[in-house]
């Protein structure tokens, strides 16, 4: 049982003007798991290098389960942390290894050997114990790491990043493995990357950081489609976002937009908050998946259509990028299509476009017109 | 045909090369088979022939310089004086280059600045010091007093080539130990030390072999006959009106033992010292 409060949470280097993590909140509950995503330089392992006692805060607090332990050091927190690089011992076998954390808080031999053995056949990992590190694969490398943190059976799991170091068939492999176990033993955790995939299959929740800030907590799927500003429409989602200059209008009292040539009537639950946007220019956002080809097929839904020259295909088997040029303005976006499509460079074609799934941003703030 | 062209040229490519491995071996290696030749005869013999194969051989000589001249006291003064400043010179200067590689505190450069600056100091311009300081702390003419100058002038070199190994441990193995609980004299123990073996062999292999032939402070500050080292030891042979010159090549061959000893024991763990990159 852990639940960790994050409170204005602030690091300032000497050497750096601007705060490296500023004014950070969150609540992550008792068995959650949280994902802390953003670019490279974001703030997102400082945060988590202050909860494991790592780092100096330089304001605000840590909590674990109501207490504060900005004061408390690492060994003293009940976390355990699997890092980047694994940090395996290349020294100590692999027993070693996953008894070396076990030995310093004085546990018995015979209950270290039980925690070991257990945690090594949860991990396939007991035919490896009198290996060491650098006669293991990246796979195995990271399940000891994982393993060296199950066996403390600690309040609170840390991740940064644990799977960057592997090639991409086996992080899809060891993504689910480490879901499974995380869901099998159900302690808090707090899981640092960069890879949106992983934040999206792994999190109960995610946090997007950029620049030091908090910019969006939300569940996957809800930060998916609800993004809080253009830097979160941009970063999640793998072609990000199209975002296009528009402006909003109204029209026989609703709202609608303009853009790409087209005039677009949005939905009835947005017109209120809309209104003090009549008249103004907006950033419409639109993610490649809600472009078509053809009409998508199924139902009936508001379709716009806009004239465009094919740039660029590119097929990935299983769906087709396009990179496509409206006619009217000179705005570049890219379409997520069926694998089957016959457009090739420089054809033309009438682009669909759900008008049911645009986002609307403000551009002197950039965040979302809700 | 063509293939045996192709193998002829690449032979005659790599010439040059074989050349001058050939002419590096005679020139570093033909003294050493000379001196071990010349310990092996008397320096009547060698007068006579200086470069005569040994005939008979005079095994006996060893025997005579470890008994009738004193070697066996030489031997044991070095063996005790370089063993303790090899030991000394180890763990004070991994402690100070685990600090410097991995701590970062005020006067952290100043310090490190302080202790590399031992690099570029000529001993000649310390002896005079050192032989005052030891002078005044009557420690002067002891192996006590040896074994401090020759840490303290061996601390520069060692910090060097520790500090740039330990630098490249990676910072995650040290976070993790201190998340499992280990204070920061159990992490260098337990985790600097045994990963930092490689370049810990390759300063205890340097300072052995540089400390085992010293000459210069031992000959400053050791004066009694008991005290001395093999190196002063040797000059015993050596007078203003005569030259023992086989008893000198016997004693030669008495202290390079200790050294072809230790460089094979260390030699492999040496150059992989020397060469190791990311410790991964």
């Amino acid at each position: 049982m852990a639940v960790i409060t994050v409170d204005k949470l602030c690091k300032r280097y000497e050497s750096m003007t601007a705060p490296a993590v500023k004014d950070v909140d969150f609540i992550v509950a008792d068995r959650e798991f949280m994902v802390l995503l953003g670019p490279s330089g974001c703030g997102k392992s400082t945060v988590l290098r202050m909860i494991a006692g790592l780092e100096p805060i330089t304001s605000g607090t840590v909590s674990i389960d109501g207490r504060v332990v900005n004061q408390v050091p690492a060994k003293a927190r009940d976390i355990a942390m699997v890092f980047q690089s694994y940090a395996l011992y290349p020294h100590m076998t692999v027993f070693d290894n996953l008894a070396f954390g076990l030995r310093r808080r004085d546990v018995g031999r015979t209950e270290i050997d039980r925690r070991v053995h257990a945690a090594a056949v949860k991990l396939g990992l007991a035919e490896l114990l009198k290996r060491k590190p650098h006669a293991l694969s990246g796979g195995q490398r990271q399940r000891v790491a994982l393993g060296r943190a199950i066996v403390r059976d600690p309040k609170v799991f840390l991740f940064d990043e644990p799977l960057s170091n592997l090639d991409a068939a086996l992080r899809v492999t060891t993504r689910n493995e480490l879901i499974k176990q995380q869901h099998e033993i159900g302690t808090t955790s707090i899981y640092v990357t960069h890879d949106q995939v992983e934040a999206m299959t792994m999190g109960d929740r995610i946090c997007i950081m950029n620049q030091g800030e908090v910019v969006q907590i939300g569940r996957p799927l809800e930060v998916y489609r609800n993004p809080t500003d253009t830097f979160v429409a941009r970063f999640l989602g793998n072609p990000p976002m199209n975002l296009l200059k528009g402006r909003l209008d109204a029209k026989d009292g609703v709202a609608v937009a303009h853009f790409a040539g087209s005039v677009i009537v949005l939905p009835k639950r947005a017109a209120s908050s809309l209104v003090r946007y009549v008249g103004r220019d907006v950033i419409i956002g639109i993610r490649p998946e809600d472009l078509y080809e053809t009409a998508p097929p199924g139902g009936p839904v508001p379709i716009a259509r806009s004239p465009a020259r094919v740039v660029a295909v590119e097929p990935l088997g299983a769906e087709t990028l396009l990179v496509v040029a409206l006619d009217v303005s000179s705005d570049e976006l890219i379409a997520r299509i069926g694998r089957d499509t016959a457009l090739r460079n420089g054809d033309r074609f009438d682009i669909a476009i759900d008008t049911t799934a645009i986002h609307l941003f403000d551009p002197a703030t950039t965040k979302a017109i809700v | 045909m063509a293939t045996q062209m192709r193998l002829g040229f690449a032979q005659l490519r790599r010439l040059p090369l074989v050349l001058f491995v050939v002419l590096y071996s005679v020139v570093s290696g033909g003294p050493f088979l000379w001196v071990a030749t010349m310990s092996l005869r008397t320096t009547a013999e060698i007068f006579k022939n200086p470069y005569g194969v040994p005939s008979p051989v005079h095994w006996e000589k060893f025997a005579d310089a470890w008994t009738k001249s004193n070697y066996s006291t030489y031997f044991w003064n070095s063996a005790t004086v370089v063993v303790v400043a090899v030991a000394l010179v180890t763990v004070i200067g991994s402690m100070a280059a685990h600090c410097l590689a991995r701590y970062r505190f005020r006067g952290n450069r100043f310090v490190r600045f302080l202790i590399l600056s031992g690099l570029v100091l000529p001993p000649q311009l310390l002896i005079l010091a050192l032989f005052q300081i030891l002078l005044d702390l009557d420690l002067y003419n002891t192996l006590t007093g040896l074994v401090i100058v020759y840490v303290a002038t061996h601390i520069a070199m060692t910090v060097y080539i520790l500090e740039g190994f330990f630098a490249q441990i990676p910072q995650d193995l040290f976070d993790a130990a201190r998340m499992d609980g280990y204070s920061d004299f159990e992490i260098f123990w337990r985790v600097t030390m045994p990963i930092g073996a490689p370049a810990i062999f390759t300063t205890v292999t340097l300072n052995f072999i540089i400390l085992w032939n010293e000459f210069l402070f031992a000959v400053v500050l050791l004066t009694d006959d008991a005290k001395r080292t093999l190196p002063l030891g040797i000059m015993h042979f050596t007078g203003s009106h005569q030259l023992d010159v086989g008893m000198v090549a016997t004693g030669l061959m008495i202290a390079i033992l200790p050294i072809i000893l230790i460089y094979a024991f260390f030699s492999e763990a040496m150059i992989k010292g020397m060469t190791a990159g990311a410790v991964r």
